[in-house]
């Protein structure tokens, strides 16, 4: 057997066989484990990838709970339709809530979370609908093709397939297209978007989506246990889902599993040992898990699971990506062809004209130079053509249509790609992974099918295309490194093979040879010109001047945020102001 | 106290990849020595072994004392100091305090020598002065490098190292920069220098090492080196070559 898949085989042939061999006491806290599991999985997705915190999913676990339990004991529906309405429910609720708050950055997300946690428990206690702070008791048993899913035992094989089958579609989503982005989320969200990605929207489709999933473990608590009352849905427990979460490895899928189960066995066994030392009862284990939290985030900041994973042999197989039909290319815009008009264009910030009354304009394959002294505006220029900020005003026109005013993601679509001048990866991620992300216009694969393993073809053709990006700059023997473990001049041509993993017409560099040798920047300018060649148009902002002289048609020179001149490299470098502002005399 | 540095065998790995394999090298005190080499050869990883960010195995002294164990906090009140690749400056905090918090571990000198170190910065670097009020995160590139390099120069240090000074610079600035590392070295520090300018970085420098994939492949006086063929060719261009035969 193949010994990274080992110790996922022997965790599969503990779970089958534990409900033969535990005691009964056992395959109740297997239970509970299995139903934290699902929660703290939907927290790892939202809080631990994405980078958004709740302290709230316990609601939805609640909304789960008591929708089935209305249900199924006042009308007498079958705990499978109150399933569906249990999800439906939340659903909306989540929708509601994730409109209002996931928009929200900073702690201002956790503490609405904390809010809404609050006010829906009071919800709980007081409504007659509910039980009251007695809650609701005799809720029916599931079940399914006349068996009847009774007892502890019985229930265990419900949670854990369940639990199962989410942590897996988990796996699946994070290894896709859209798993990419989602992955990007938390630091990359400007870069998401300029390569198509609707960030607000995949963060909402992330929160309902680990919504579910509480609600989820919610109906199957609630059928478990036969009865529902608000206390199981507080606050605190809110706080040790993400504590799970946090402890278990919050960006590893299966984080969630070595999170819940250790919290759970914990919190047991301190409930049997604390009350020896105290003479009083109350949760004493909040605090000694508050002790334990200390040294864990001193020792192993990311949780448990990296300390673990380090342990497993990495799956080699993963390696380089099968070779696949090509993607579908863009027709590229005739040579000499209008393709960029920017005119007047103006930016402050604050006091400061970053950019004023810039003009020019590009024309199907040419390649532009747009050179200045540090803080001349260049990079504010690409931020205004590629809409990660708007412009005070003035017209940004491409290929006949005006992109002023939409969102990068929206001009992304039309076909121009960035480089960021500061490093814009998802270190965590793979070279390739981060490059695949540049053609995420050029797949369609949602969360839905990507969780379903569906699409596994488009998938196929995008890593094949980002690995065919990689080799043309030179990085193919660095496909499945970290991005972050790359040298700083190489991250920078991961940037590169990111943009044209985009299909551009029209390719934005940002100090695309800062950090190259003279080999290397040899290369990429062989590159440029071979893009050139078939139709590809480059705005190129570079400090060398070597580099930039022998290989641009044209060049516009900013200052002080303004345009000091233009022409062909040789007037430029002969222009006195030019050589003023930027270039310095000859020594 | 001397302030030579003296590295052998020096290896650093990131789990099972070798970053660094067993390389040797010295700064005489009062030196510019230059290290180039490709995009991850391990110039940073070697910088960053030197000044303790990053374990490593090998022996590492510098003048006079052995470094193993010393935490980089040691290693800076010995007068050592890095200026880092992506300059890490306070982007939140003014100039001033970035350049107050070089100074950090000379809390004991007093405020009034460490007001001194900050006119002397200022100087050498007159547009800090000018926005020393301004938060880093606003300046542009330059006055990035500039701060970086003062900001380093306020823990007095005796050995500078310094990690691509020139780099994302324009022209005229980069040019600024060479003559203030030049102008640092008749001050008596000793430097240690990656460049992605090999040509510049070799005429400014009197000793160079060539790494390749983790390995010191040829050293040899700057002179020297910018003459040999595999260096020109690989590093400084032909160009250079033509300039130098003439």
């Amino acid at each position: 057997m193949n010994a990274a898949r080992a110790p996922f085989a022997l965790f599969l042939a503990f779970l089958a066989g534990a409900p033969f061999l535990l005691p009964e006491f056992y395959v109740t806290l297997m239970n509970f484990i299995g139903l934290a599991t699902l929660v703290t999985l939907g927290l790892v997705l939202l809080t631990g990838v994405a980078g958004l915190m709740s302290f709230g999913q316990q609601v939805f676990v609640g909304l789960g709970a008591y929708t089935t339990a209305v249900l199924a004991t006042k009308y007498g529906v079958s705990p499978w339709l109150t399933l569906g309405a249990g999800l439906a429910v939340t659903a909306l609720a989540a929708l509601a809530l994730g409109l209002i708050t996931v928009r929200l950055s900073g702690h201002y997300l956790p503490l609405s979370t904390l809010a809404w946690g609050i006010a829906l428990y009071y919800l709980f206690g007081n409504l007659q609908l509910l039980g009251k702070h007695d809650g609701i008791q005799d809720i029916p048993a599931v079940s399914l093709l006349g068996w009847k899913v009774d007892t502890g035992r019985e229930s265990y094989v419900l949670i854990w397939i369940a639990a199962l089958a989410a942590l897996v579609a988990a796996r699946n989503l994070l290894d896709s297209r859209p798993g990419r982005a989602v992955r990007a989320l938390r630091f990359r969200a400007t870069m998401a978007e300029s390569f198509g990605v609707d960030t607000a929207r995949l963060k909402l489709v992330i929160f309902i989506y680990a919504a579910l999933l509480a609600a989820l473990s919610g109906w199957l608590y609630a059928h478990f246990l036969r009865f529902v009352s608000p206390g199981a849905f507080n606050v605190n427990i809110g706080i040790e889902y993400l504590f799970m979460a946090v402890v278990g490895g919050a960006s590893h899928v299966w984080g969630a599993v070595v999170g819940a189960s250790l919290l759970t066995l914990l919190k047991e066994w301190l409930k049997d040992l604390l009350p020896k030392f105290f003479d009083q009862s109350g949760n004493y284990e909040v605090i000694v898990f508050g002790l334990l939290m200390l040294p864990l985030l001193h020792r192993a900041r990311d949780g448990l699971m990296p300390v673990f994973a380090r342990l497993i042999p990495r799956d080699e197989r993963a390696a380089a990506p099968a070779p696949a039909a090509p993607l579908a290319r863009r027709a590229p815009p005739a040579a000499g062809v209008l393709l960029l008009e920017v005119t007047g264009l103006r930016k402050n910030f604050g006091g400061l004209a970053a950019v004023r009354e810039l003009s020019f304009e590009m024309r199907g394959g040419e390649i532009l130079g747009l050179i200045g002294p540090n803080g001349a505006g260049k990079s504010t220029v690409f931020n205004l053509v590629t809409g990660v900020l708007p412009a005070d005003a003035g017209d940004v026109r491409f290929r006949g249509e005006r992109i002023a005013g939409l969102r990068s993601r929206q001009i992304a679509r039309r076909g121009i790609a960035r480089t960021f001048q500061h490093v814009n990866l998802v270190g965590t991620m793979s070279a390739l992974d981060n490059v695949a992300i540049g053609a995420h216009l050029r797949g369609a694969v949602g969360t839905g099918r990507a969780m379903l393993r569906l699409g596994r073809a488009e998938e196929r053709r995008l890593l094949a295309e980002a690995a065919r990006q990689l080799e043309r700059v030179g990085l193919g023997a660095h496909l499945v490194e970290p991005a972050a473990s790359l040298a700083l001049g190489q991250q920078r041509l991961v940037e590169i093979a990111r943009a044209l993993a985009a299909d551009p017409v029209l390719l934005l560099l940002d100090e695309p040879a800062a950090g190259l040798r003279l080999q290397e920047k040899s290369a990429l300018a062989d590159l440029l010109r071979r893009l050139r060649a078939e139709g590809t148009s480059i705005l190129l902002v570079e400090h060398d001047m070597e580099f930039v002289m022998g290989l641009v048609d044209r060049l516009v020179v900013m200052d002080f945020g303004e345009k000091i001149a233009e022409g062909l490299p040789q007037a430029i470098q002969a222009n006195p102001q030019v050589i003023e502002a930027y270039l310095g005399g000859v020594e | 106290m001397s302030a030579s540095l003296a590295v052998e065998h020096l290896s650093v790995s990131y789990g099972k990849i070798e970053a660094l394999h067993r390389a040797s090298l010295g700064v005489a005190e009062g030196a510019i020595v230059t290290v180039i080499g490709p995009n991850g050869a391990g110039k940073t990883t070697l910088l960053g072994a030197i000044i303790g960010l990053l374990g490593s195995s090998g022996v590492l002294r510098y003048g006079g004392t052995d470094l193993r164990g010393t935490t980089v906090e040691e290693r800076v009140a010995l007068g050592m100091c890095l200026v880092p690749e992506r300059r890490e400056l306070f982007a939140e905090l003014s100039v001033a305090d970035n350049l107050r918090l070089g100074a950090f571990h000379r809390r004991r000198d007093g405020a009034r020598a460490i007001l001194a170190s900050m006119e002397e910065v200022f100087v050498r670097f007159p547009r800090l002065k000018e926005r020393a009020r301004q938060l880093a995160g606003t300046l542009s590139g330059g006055e990035r490098q500039m701060l970086a390099l003062g900001r380093a120069l306020m823990a007095k240090p005796r050995l500078l190292l310094l990690d691509e000074p020139s780099l994302g610079l324009a022209p005229r600035v980069v040019r600024e920069i060479f003559h203030i590392i030049a102008d640092l070295k008749r001050t008596g520090v000793s430097m240690l220098l990656v460049e992605q300018n090999a040509r510049a970085a070799l005429q400014l420098a009197d000793y160079g090492y060539v790494l390749e994939t983790g390995e010191i492949v040829l050293e040899g006086a700057a002179a020297e080196l910018a003459k040999n063929p595999r260096v020109v060719e690989t590093y400084l261009g032909l160009s250079v070559a033509a300039r130098l035969a003439t």
